[in-house]
């Protein structure tokens, strides 16, 4: 039953032959946070009612009928996530940046973060069957960067139909192709799935031809091959290869002279990976895989009249990793695992790009889920991770579930997460030449540099930081979610959850030195302290058989603990309206920059019997600290904010008993732009797509 | 393509708001008033260099406190002023920028606070051959913060830059603006408006004619 639910989600398009399964469909809206199968939170398969920490499921059905192409898409439109620009698209989970949320595809991590963030709209949603969200720190099972939570993104090869074909055309000529295959014969089952997007991007940016978002091109590719030679072996290969071209004329005018540039970016992405799984008995399996992944960028930047630009990343991630599943009484689970990992970086802001900068983990890490009634169960797990260039980290983690009956459950989860240093910060050797030529030298080799700038006469003065350089430790966060599921009635649910996280050792770039000339010399300490707190409610109701309303609120506070201990001792100061100094008040500060104290979405959905679809989602965030005014270096009421703003998007469609489907849609609808802080929000813009699928009568 | 601040100097058109200062004599200390100076133009941009960058004509503007007055520039090697001005740099009358007992420092706090200047306060000249100035130039190290994302200079709260004027007294200063009218520009501010409209300080002082350092 629930396959069939994936299946047709998976298509994307309502089966009109099938009355059943579209009942079944919006049931399954209803209780998307009913009974799913969820991988991410334990690593073994478990009911969504079963989890002890908090997840939010996007299934395929949602993803299309949404409209969403790309991960960001879709990520906006989720209770506590934002989207944040520079670098890409990244995502903030619960008010934390996106350098602390790992990204998986199929549960292995990508690679290739610029200054920590991983731009989400690498990655098409054509294919998938549907995306996890863990909150709260799962470092005890994922290790470094899973400090926020986990996005886990799953195709699967075994369902669905055997050609899925769809084009969609929207606004500044984007243009998206996709073409999907399955294969499915009782030991093999293959899945290809090939994508295409184009765009010219759009320039929203008064006075200026450069384009906010620059046209892109991007091919994407995964294969899925699943052999199964027996009923207790299988083994699972996937690859996944991107390439993105981005060519960007960037013309800017400044009182009548203009500059000319030309940028060129070019992405590949490479993910591979092989699985073999084995079930020895009912109650011990096990599983080995190895993964290798390289993302490679390259940027040149041609000016007319300045020098170029260019930025190589070159980033290698291998990793080998074995899980047993062993079920050692009836409620008793345990999970073992261990692994390694390579990793390497080659890059032009590195002392040279030739070299490759090197890193090996070794970790092991255990998992016991105990269920001692039927209305309690308690999972403990730890994780250890060794490392080659910095400290060794220590992840535990703690959660229960308490139902108290059928409409009223219980979550509630305490765990420690870490992100390691990255590469940036332990070998950035990185000099500008334009601005005051300051360097910052990550911290595994700053004294080093140092000491020899030193030797040559280059160096002015030490700061008492560059005695303070050593080992750089992970950043840790404590992280507590307590979470109230109620289910109402058949209609109606809510569910409550309260967050914090506290997060230490924050590595933050300081000023360790001056040279002789007077410019600045930085590198990376472990001296931030913060925490994000707050709050986020949920709820669905099914007006009628076709209508259902859910929406999604979140409020969060955040803060560094250091200015706030600072604010208290009443050495932080703020001006006036006339420019005058005055001190500043604890209640006028603000938190962390890029912040929004309240996050809301509500969204409406139709689906007819007859394959009619329509949906209204409107996003609302509220107003987000970008710069500092004052020169305090603390954000408060009188510095430079973002607006509030609201979202309108909307979808309509219909898919046809023969395995037709269209929609047309329209994001943006008020036509919303703040160009300087949403460069990634074009204006009003619509799109208009067809699909076939092969109608598979076989459906399982 | 960013404007930098440069750091070369032009005067133009100022006007100031006159308070009159009260001179006192004896061992009475009455408290000086502050008087605020508005607008002074110092080497305000003439337009835009092919490399993006702010020109203007590099001239330096000359104060008085003492006169509360602005000083011609053929006096600049002479003790009549005591601090100069030219885009965000900021010099007194000393080392190799003029001939008077010139320092200063900079102080954090509130300028209303500081009534006294701390007997252990050092004062430092300026010295431009290693590029260190009394009051240190550069964004976050003396009186301002320069942005490069909304390419604004703010000056930072809770700075008082305490002067030693060209004749050895005392007077302190806090930045209000660095935008014409005193009123700093919104991020979403035109280009033109940016550079045009900056490098005009409004700012208060006051200085004590007695040779005492409190205030």
């Amino acid at each position: 039953m629930k396959k069939t639910i994936y299946l047709i989600g998976f298509l994307g398009l309502f089966q009109g032959s099938n009355l059943f399964a579209q009942l079944r469909f919006v049931k399954d809206t209803l209780e998307a946070n009913g009974d799913s199968v969820v991988v991410t939170a334990t690593r073994t398969e478990r009911k969504l009612s079963n989890l002890t920490v908090p997840v939010t499921i996007i299934n395929a059905k949602t993803i299309q009928q949404n409209g969403a192409l790309r991960l960001t898409d879709i990520l906006k439109e989720q209770t506590g996530l934002n989207l944040t620009s520079g670098f890409g698209a990244g995502v903030q989970l619960q008010g934390l940046n996106p350098d602390y949320t790992i990204i998986l595809i199929n549960g292995e991590p990508l690679v290739g973060r610029t200054a920590g963030v991983l731009d989400l709209n690498r990655i098409a949603l054509g294919n998938i069957k549907k995306i996890e969200i863990v909150k709260g720190p799962s470092s005890s099972l994922y290790g470094s960067e899973a400090m926020a939570g986990v996005i886990n993104i799953i195709t699967d090869a075994t369902v669905g139909s055997p050609i899925t074909m769809g084009l969609r055309y929207g606004t500044y000529n984007t243009i998206d192709a996709n073409l999907e295959t399955k294969l499915n014969t009782k030991q093999l089952q293959y899945q290809g799935f090939y994508n295409s997007y184009s765009t010219d991007g759009y320039s929203i940016r008064p006075n200026s031809n450069s384009r906010v978002t620059t046209p892109i091109d991007r091919y994407a590719t995964t294969q899925q091959l699943k052999w199964s030679p027996s009923s207790n072996t299988s083994l699972l290969l996937n690859t996944r290869f991107t390439k993105e071209k981005i060519q960007n004329e960037i013309a800017v005018s400044n009182n009548g002279i203009t500059i000319y540039s030309i940028g060129k970016e070019d992405i590949n992405d490479l993910n591979l990976s092989a699985t073999l799984n084995h079930r020895f008995s009912k109650a011990l399996k096990t599983s080995v895989r190895a993964y290798t992944t390289t993302y490679d960028a390259v940027q040149n930047l041609l000016t007319i009249n300045g020098l170029p630009y260019r930025d190589v990343l070159n980033h290698n991630f291998k990793r080998i990793e074995n899980q047993t599943d062993w079920d050692v009484r009836k409620n008793l689970q345990a999970v073992i695992g261990f692994g390694a990992v390579w990793e390497g970086v080659k890059s032009s802001r590195y002392d040279s790009e030739k070299v490759r900068k090197q890193n090996e983990i070794q970790y092991a890490f255990t998992q016991w889920e105990w269920k001692p009634s039927e209305k309690l169960t308690l999972i403990g797990g730890v994780r250890f991770d060794q490392n080659t260039q910095f400290a060794s980290a220590y992840s535990p983690k703690l959660s229960m579930l308490y139902k108290l009956n059928n409409q009223h459950q219980f979550r509630f989860s305490i765990g420690q997460g870490f992100k390691a240093p990255d590469f940036r910060q332990l070998f950035l050797d990185f000099t500008n030449a334009a601005a005051g030529s300051y360097s910052v030298f990550g911290s595994a080799q700053a004294q080093q540099v140092i000491a020899k700038l030193d030797a040559l006469g280059q160096i002015g003065n030490l700061f008492p930081n560059y005695y303070l350089l050593k080992a750089l430790k992970p950043e840790y966060s404590n992280g507590l979610h307590f979470t109230w599921d109620w289910k109402i009635n058949m209609q109606s649910s809510i569910s409550v959850q309260l967050f914090r996280n506290d997060i230490k050792n924050l590595i933050e770039s300081q000023q360790v030195g001056t040279y002789i000339s007077g410019a600045q010399i930085y590198s990376y300490l472990n001296i931030g302290r913060a925490f994000t707190t707050g709050f986020e409610l949920e709820g669905q109701h099914k007006i009628n058989t076709n209508w259902t309303l859910s929406g999604g609120y979140q409020f969060l506070q955040t803060g560094d603990k250091d200015q706030i201990a600072e604010i208290k001792s009443g050495t932080v100061y703020t001006k006036n309206s006339q420019g005058y100094s005055r001190l500043m008040k604890l209640n006028e500060y603000v938190g962390l920059p890029n912040t929004s104290r309240h996050k809301l979405q509500v969204k409406i959905n139709y689906n007819s019997p007859k394959g009619y679809y329509l949906n209204a989602r409107a996003i609302y965030r509220s107003r987000w600290a970008v710069n500092n005014n004052n020169g305090n270096e603390v954000f408060d009421n009188g510095d430079v904010f973002a607006s509030g703003y609201v979202a309108l998007n909307s979808a309509a469609g219909k898919t046809f008993k023969n395995g037709i489907g269209v929609q047309v849609g329209m994001d943006n609808i008020t036509n919303y732009v703040d160009a300087a802080n949403l460069p990634n929000l074009p204006g009003r813009t619509f799109y208009t797509s067809i699909k076939y699928q092969l109608q598979n009568n076989k459906n399982k | 393509m960013k404007k930098t601040v440069s750091k070369i100097a032009m005067g133009l058109g100022l006007s100031i708001a006159l308070i009159a200062c009260s001179k006192e004599s004896g061992t009475v200390v009455v408290p000086v008033s502050a008087i605020t100076v508005k607008d002074l133009a110092a080497d305000t941009v003439t337009g835009i260099g092919v490399d993006g960058r702010p020109q203007s004509a590099g001239t330096i503007t000359y104060y008085s406190l003492v006169d509360n007055k602005v000083v011609a520039s053929t006096d600049a090697t002479t003790t009549k002023w005591d601090v100069a001005f030219t885009s965000t740099k900021i010099l007194v009358n000393s080392g190799t920028s003029g001939p008077g007992l010139g320092g200063a420092f900079v102080f954090k706090g509130l300028f209303d606070e500081l009534k006294t200047i701390p007997t252990d306060s050092s004062f430092a000249t300026d010295n431009s051959n290693a590029s260190s100035f009394a009051i240190p130039w550069g964004s976050g190290k003396g009186w301002y913060t320069y942005d490069g994302l909304t390419t604004l200079v703010n000056p930072i709260a809770g700075r008082v830059l305490v002067i030693r004027t060209a004749s050895g007294k005392f007077a302190k200063i806090e930045i209000l603006n660095y935008y014409k009218g005193g009123v700093t520009l919104p991020s979403t501010a035109s280009d033109s408006d940016k550079l045009t409209k900056q490098r005009y300080y409004t700012f208060r002082y006051a200085y004590q004619p007695n040779g005492t350092k409190t205030f």
